[in-house]
C-alpha cells in the first residue's frame, strides 16, 4: 500500500472517530452536527482513497491514447463518482438539520441538546 | 412491458417535483396528486417481469475471472416486487385520498415528501446496485423526517432532528460498509459482489468482510427501527399525522426486507449472520410488546407493537431457509396492510376526540361502531387471530421455527404474539368499552368518510389474503428459491 493511500486512510480513521465523539459526546447540537459532518467526509475520504493508485493518471481517455496502458495506468473512477453523489446527500441532511436546528433554537433559546432533545414524553408530561 | 420497470420510480419522483414547483394551483394540484396516486399500485401490476439496464448497458463478461459482471445499474423485477410495491403503491394512495379529501388547501410540499417517500422505497427493493440503494435509502431518511416535521403534533420537530441525528450516524456506517465491500470487490453491484463471495474469489473470512457485514447491520438496524433504535421509530410513529404513520411504517418494513434481502445474498455463507438477526428479532418482539404494554398513548403503543411486528419478520429471514424466508416476507406484507390499518383507524379516533391519551377516553363504541369493529378485526390481525393474515404468517414462522430445530423460537413467537393480543385488547378496552368518562368532550363527532373506506378496503385486503395465503406465498417461495 503506497504510502499517500496509507496517510489518507488515516486521516479518514482520524475524522470517523473525531465525529463519533462528537456527535455522541457534546452538548452543542451545532458541535454535533460539525461531528456529523466529520464521520461523513471521513467516509467520503475512505472511498476516495480506494480509488487511489500510486504514479495513476487521471480515469480521463485522451484521444490517441492506447486503452490498454490508460487500463493499467488508469486510476478507478467509480469511487469518485460514488463520493460525488454522496457528499450531495450529505450537503442535503445537513441542510435539513440546521433548518430543524434553527426552528428550535427559536423556540428553546439555547443550543443544548439536554434541553432542546429532552425526552419528549416527559416533556409532555411537564406541560401538563 | 419492461419500459415500465423505471417508471415506477421516475412517475413518483417527478410527480413530487412537479407538485412541489406547481402547488399554488390547489384544485389542478388535488387532482394530479390524485390521477397520479392512482398510477402507483396499477403500474407495477401492467409491467412484465424482468430485468432494466440503465443506459442499456447489458452484463459484460470479465476475461480475467471469467464470470459475468454489470456495468450499469440495474433493476430486477419479479413477483416479490411486484407486491411489496403494489401494497406500498396502494398504501400511498389511499393515504393521499384521507390527505386530499380531509383538507380543503392541501400543501404542496407534504405531498412531495409522500411520493419523494414512496419513489425511495420503491428504487430501493428494485435496484441490484449498492449504492443506489444507499442514496435511495438516505432520500427516503430526509423524507421520512419531512413527514413527521410537517405534522401539526407538538415535539414532532423534536421528534425530526433526534431521527435525523441517529440517521447520520448510522448511514455513514452503512456506506462505510458499502466502501469496504468495494474495496474488497471492486464493484457495487450485488450480484457482483454475491457472485465473487460465493466463488471464493474474496475471502469471506476476513476481518474486513466482516466489519462490512457489522457496519451495513448497523445501518439495517436503523433503517428498521430494531433494537437499539426501536424508541426512535415508534416516536416518529406517534409524531406524525396519523396517515402519515400508516405509510411510515409501510417504509420502514420495505427499507427493512430490501436491505436485509441484500445482506441475505451477500453474506448468507456466514453463520453468524443469521444468528445476529435472529437476535435482532428475538429484542425487537421482545422489547416492542413489553413497551407497548406501558404506553398511555395509543399512537405510541401502536408504534410499538409495530417495531415488535419486525421481529417476526427478522426471525423469519434470519432461519434462512425457504420456507422461513416466505413466512417473514409474507410477514411484512402483513404488516404494512395491518399496521397501516391501525394507525389510520386510532388516526380517526383522535380526529373524533381529540385525545390521544387511553386514560382519559373511554365508551366509544357507541359513536364509532364502525370504526371500532374494524380496529378489532386489524388487532386481532395482529395478534395472530385465525383466519386473517397475521395469523397465516405466524402459523408460517412457528411451523418454519420448528422445522429448523428451533422449538424455543416458536414458544417465543407464540407468547409474543399472545402478549400483543393482550396490549390489544386492553387498549381496546380503555378506548371503546370502558363507559365513557364524564370529562371527555366530543368536539367533533363525525369521522371522516374518507378514513372509514379506506379502512373497509384494507379490512377487505387482510381478510382475503387470510382466507387465501396461497395468492402470495407461492410467488414469494418462487423468488426466495430463486435467491437461495
Amino acid at each position: 500500500m503506497a504510502h499517500t493511500q496509507l496517510a489518507i486512510l488515516l486521516t479518514s480513521a482520524a475524522l470517523v472517530i473525531i465525529g463519533l465523539y462528537a456527535a455522541i459526546f457534546i452538548d452543542n447540537i451545532i458541535k454535533k452536527i460539525i461531528g456529523i459532518s466529520f464521520i461523513e467526509e471521513g467516509v467520503n475520504l475512505f472511498i476516495v482513497a480506494i480509488g487511489y493508485k500510486a504514479g495513476g493518471i487521471v480515469p480521463i481517455l485522451m484521444p490517441g491514447m492506447d486503452t490498454s496502458w490508460f487500463a493499467s495506468n488508469a486510476a478507478y473512477p467509480l469511487p469518485f463518482g460514488l463520493v460525488l453523489t454522496s457528499i450531495v446527500i450529505g450537503a442535503s441532511t445537513l441542510a435539513v438539520m440546521l433548518a430543524l436546528v434553527m426552528v428550535l433554537y427559536k423556540r428553546y433559546g439555547t443550543l443544548s441538546t439536554k434541553v432542546m432533545l429532552a425526552d419528549t414524553s416527559k416533556q409532555e408530561e411537564y406541560d401538563e | 412491458m419492461n419500459e415500465l420497470i423505471p417508471l415506477m420510480v421516475i412517475v413518483p419522483l417527478m410527480a413530487a417535483l412537479l407538485i412541489s414547483a406547481f402547488s399554488k394551483f390547489n384544485r389542478s394540484t388535488k387532482i394530479f396528486a390524485f390521477v397520479v396516486a392512482l398510477c402507483l399500485p396499477l403500474i407495477p401490476i401492467l409491467s412484465n417481469y424482468g430485468l432494466h439496464y440503465f443506459g442499456g448497458y447489458e452484463p459484460m463478461l470479465d476475461n480475467v475471472t471469467g464470470v459475468m459482471f454489470h456495468p450499469a445499474i440495474t433493476y430486477s423485477f419479479t413477483f416479490l416486487q411486484q407486491v411489496f410495491i403494489g401494497a406500498v403503491g396502494l398504501l400511498t394512495f389511499l393515504v393521499i385520498f384521507i390527505y386530499l379529501t380531509k383538507y380543503k388547501e392541501v400543501s404542496g410540499p407534504y405531498l412531495f415528501l409522500l411520493f419523494l417517500g414512496t419513489a425511495a422505497v420503491t428504487a430501493m427493493i428494485l435496484t441490484d446496485d449498492i449504492f443506489h440503494m444507499f442514496v435511495f435509502f438516505e432520500i427516503l431518511a430526509l423524507a421520512q423526517v419531512g413527514i413527521v416535521a410537517a405534522s401539526s403534533i407538538d415535539y414532532s420537530y423534536e421528534m425530526a432532528l433526534k431521527y435525523m441525528i441517529l440517521g447520520s450516524i448510522g448511514s455513514p456506517m452503512m456506506l462505510l460498509g458499502i466502501g469496504f465491500l468495494l474495496a474488497l470487490t471492486g464493484s457495487v453491484n450485488i450480484t457482483d459482489i454475491a457472485t465473487a463471495v460465493h466463488m471464493g474469489l474474496i475471502d469471506a473470512t476476513s476481518p474486513v468482510f466482516l466489519l462490512s457485514l457489522a457496519l451495513i447491520f448497523f445501518g439495517w438496524l436503523y433503517a428498521s427501527g430494531l433494537p437499539p433504535f426501536h424508541t426512535i421509530k415508534s416516536g416518529i410513529y406517534s409524531k406524525a399525522e396519523p396517515h402519515g404513520a400508516a405509510l411510515l411504517q409501510s417504509f420502514t418494513v420495505m427499507a427493512m426486507i430490501s436491505i436485509v434481502l441484500v445482506m441475505f445474498r451477500i453474506y448468507s455463507t456466514l453463520p453468524i449472520f443469521e444468528v445476529l438477526i435472529v437476535f435482532f428479532s428475538i429484542l425487537a418482539m421482545i422489547l416492542g410488546v413489553s413497551l407497548a404494554l406501558t404506553q398511555t398513548d395509543f399512537r405510541r403503543m401502536i408504534g410499538f407493537l409495530a417495531v415488535g411486528e419486525l421481529g417476526f419478520i427478522g426471525l423469519g429471514i434470519g432461519l434462512g431457509t425457504n420456507f422461513s424466508l416466505t413466512a417473514g416476507l409474507f410477514q411484512a406484507l402483513n404488516e404494512i396492510l395491518i399496521t397501516a390499518l391501525l394507525f389510520i383507524g386510532f388516526g380517526a379516533i383522535v380526529n373524533a376526540t381529540n385525545e390521544v391519551d387511553t386514560r382519559k377516553l373511554g365508551g366509544l363504541l357507541a359513536y364509532h361502531p364502525k370504526v371500532s369493529i374494524m380496529l378489532l378485526i386489524g388487532g386481532l390481525a395482529m395478534a395472530g387471530v385465525p383466519p386473517l393474515n397475521g395469523f397465516q404468517s405466524k402459523l408460517m414462522l412457528v411451523q418454519a421455527s420448528l422445522s429448523c430445530g428451533y422449538p424455543e423460537l416458536s414458544i417465543l413467537a407464540i407468547m409474543v404474539s399472545i402478549a400483543t393480543f393482550v396490549v390489544f385488547v386492553k387498549t381496546y378496552y380503555t378506548i371503546f368499552l370502558k363507559p365513557k368518562p364524564n370529562d371527555l368532550e366530543l368536539e367533533n363527532r363525525d369521522v371522516p368518510r374518507s378514513m372509514v373506506l379506506v379502512m373497509g378496503i384494507l379490512l377487505i385486503i387482510i381478510v382475503i389474503l387470510g382466507i387465501f395465503p396461497d395468492m402470495v406465498t407461492n410467488g414469494i417461495s418462487s423468488f426466495i428459491g430463486g435467491i437461495l
